[in-house]
């Protein structure tokens, strides 16, 4: 399969996306119980006027790529997609050890991770300067600004 | 003479030392940030809200403000020495400017640029000074029906002149809608679109929303386009004096730029993309040296850059008169009025007026902050772009993070910044506009409130919206932008 059919299918995709989003709002809105006084001008009105619009443009996105009218993009490189995966992978592990590790080191991974993407393969330049840079947020958010950032394994220490 | 009192009383506030160092913070960093890809002035200005909610808000405008008039200097020296405009308005300027560098003539690009944005941001100023009084005269006509008209205008434009299709625009802006849909409706205390999640009952912040697409949807797609990231960074080559010949080839250009760029600002025409395109096809047209446009024109790089920056003092016309935000980070400065639980319109001009005015004459004297900075100071800049991309672009997404987690400290908050992130991905990727996404945001429980406070007073009766005037003009405008393209389209080639 050569790029611009993977592109046109990603539209068809996207556009039935939409659609499918738009019915989940149109469904939503239906379900929910509205006191007699609003029925006329209540908070049902605009979700379905939301749903019909994004359904529409959705409909349409999808009908031009499906006829493969869409020749807006072309000459789009091919995606790396491991460069993706390894980024949300980074942001997955991140969300998941902050809590229980801390910032600092859910931070570090997180960083790594897309230096890592980004192609950097010098890992000990990467790591102290993603060590460093996340220390300092942490010491100038909580100390400087009073945010309340997780302080984990170093809690005590910090 | 009114607004020009207010304006006296405007400086008064600003040269304050406190004012005076905030306004110098907007800058540099508006200068940072615009310099260094990847990052822009709706992000940033995002990112501190959090952090700046207990601030004075005139301090906190003021900085603002700079921010984005900061961004708009700074990307010019980006598209001139990498050939990446750091910000949508400088795509224009990086045509011309990178081509000057390539022939060793990157140091008066750099000065046209500048001192251009200058001259077009003091007259930008100047016209929103005198401009934006008569605006709040005109808001105090407008009733909730107008109000929704004119927003359901500016959303239309938005959708259909920003971007690459009308039916990605259009998407965009109903996905925007949908987000500001969740949460509990105001009127009725009723939830909407929660699907069972507590966390959801407040609604999507703004700022997981503008920091999703912005950061982590750019992130993923720079990753993935291995091509957008080998760029050569041009040395600063000349003189920073233009001569003579530049000065006379530049100051029409930026006269003109002002021009076309202060009311494509105020206009909801979505920002600065139109006018600098709009500039430099003008120069490129009117130039006396025609053969020099393609290899290196100092006209095409005077125009745009001018434009742009008076358009950013024309998208501040709308914004502060009527509330009305034509650009996202005019976006994501009336989220941070909502903050401060300040309404921008004649409320604020009547009720704030040491804030408007404040923040009107700080403009001023942040444009000379800003010519200086970029200008003497431009070799000092110029490193930032020496960053290595993996380390940019790991510092950005700590930040993100941290940013959308101390909103409420809560998990569910990264949770949805990754499924945002995600989606802006898919529309980097697939060419969908992210500025009406945020504008609807933003904006749609505005127009909600309008719609259902007009339908209200006519107890119902949808016809309001055509019966009144002013309003039914609006929609006609609205449904102009739609329908008169197609129809263009379909005569010319029948």
């Amino acid at each position: 399969m050569n790029t611009k059919q993977s592109i046109a299918g990603a539209g068809l995709a996207i556009g039935l996306g939409l659609v499918a989003i738009a019915s989940v709002i149109g469904f939503e809105t239906m379900q929910m119980r509205v006191p007699p006084s609003y029925a006329r001008v209540g908070p049902q009105i605009f979700p379905y006027i939301i749903a019909i619009g994004m359904a529409l443009a959705g409909g349409f996105i999808a009908w031009k790529s499906y006829r493969g009218g869409d020749d807006v993009i072309d000459d789009v490189e091919p995606t790396d997609w491991k460069n993706v995966g390894i980024i949300v992978l980074g942001l997955i592990v991140h969300m998941n050890l902050l809590r229980p590790l801390g910032f600092v080191p859910a931070g570090l991974v997180l960083f790594m991770s897309v230096a890592f993407a980004f192609g950097s393969r010098r890992y000990g330049r990467d790591a102290i300067v993603g060590f460093l840079l996340v220390l300092f947020a942490y010491i100038g958010f909580t100390y400087g600004l009073g945010l309340q950032l997780p302080p984990g394994i170093l809690k005590g220490l910090l | 003479m009114e607004s020009f009192l207010s304006l006296m009383d405007g400086f008064a506030t600003a040269l304050t030392p406190i004012n005076l160092m905030w306004s110098l913070v907007g800058v540099t960093l508006g200068t940072l940030i615009g310099i260094l890809p990847g990052i822009g002035p709706a992000l940033t200005i995002a990112l501190l809200l959090p952090v700046t909610r207990t601030l004075d808000p005139t301090g906190a405008f003021i900085m603002f403000a700079g921010l984005y008039y900061g961004a708009m200097y700074g990307s010019s020296t980006t598209s001139i020495l990498l050939n990446t405009p750091g910000e949508s308005g400088s795509i224009m300027t990086a045509i011309e400017g990178n081509l000057m560098a390539r022939q060793g003539r990157g140091a008066a690009a750099l000065a046209t640029a500048a001192i251009g944005s200058f001259v077009a941001g003091t007259l930008g100023t100047l016209a929103l000074t005198f401009l934006a009084p008569l605006f709040v005269k005109l808001a105090l006509l407008f009733g909730p029906a107008e109000y929704f008209s004119l927003m359901v205008l500016a959303f239309t434009t938005v959708s259909v002149l920003l971007g690459a299709s009308k039916s990605r625009g259009l998407a965009a802006l109903f996905l925007g809608l949908a987000f500001g849909l969740v949460g509990t409706d105001i009127l009725t205390g009723q939830p909407r679109l929660v699907f069972g999640y507590p966390s959801l009952l407040r609604g999507i912040d703004i700022v997981v929303v503008a920091v999703g697409l912005f950061a982590v949807g750019e992130a993923l797609f720079m990753a993935s386009q291995a091509r957008l990231r080998s760029a050569e960074i041009l040395p600063i080559k000349g003189s920073l004096f233009m001569t003579r010949e530049e000065w006379r080839r530049s100051w029409k250009p930026w006269l003109r730029g002002a021009g076309i760029g202060f009311p494509f600002g105020a206009l909801p025409a979505g920002g600065t993309e139109i006018p600098t395109f709009l500039s430099y096809f003008l120069e490129k047209k009117l130039t006396k040296h025609p053969e020099e446009f393609g290899r290196g024109a100092i006209e095409g790089v005077a125009g745009p850059e001018a434009a742009n920056n008076a358009a950013v003092a024309g998208v501040l016309v709308p914004l502060l008169a009527l509330g009305l935000p034509t650009s996202a980070t005019a976006a994501i400065l009336l989220a941070a009025f909502e903050q401060y639980n300040l309404q921008p319109g004649p409320l604020l001009f009547a009720g704030n007026s040491t804030l408007v005015w404040g923040l009107i004459a700080s403009l001023y004297i942040g444009n000379v902050m800003l010519l200086v900075l970029n200008l003497p100071l431009v070799g000092l800049w110029v490193r930032l772009l020496t960053i290595p991309q993996p380390l940019l672009y790991g510092g950005i997404l700590i930040f993100s993070t941290l940013g959308v987690y101390s909103l409420s400290n809560s998990t569910f908050d990264l949770v949805l910044l990754f499924i945002v992130g995600f989606i802006g991905f898919l529309m980097r990727r697939h060419e969908f506009p992210v500025a009406p996404c945020i504008i609807g945001l933003i904006l749609g429980p505005f127009a909600e409130a309008h719609f259902r406070r007009a339908l209200s007073i006519s107890q119902g009766d949808p016809s309001v919206f055509f019966t009144h005037p002013l309003s039914a003009s609006l929609l006609a405008l609205a449904a102009a932008v739609i329908i008169v393209p197609i129809i263009l389209r379909r005569t010319r080639y029948a």
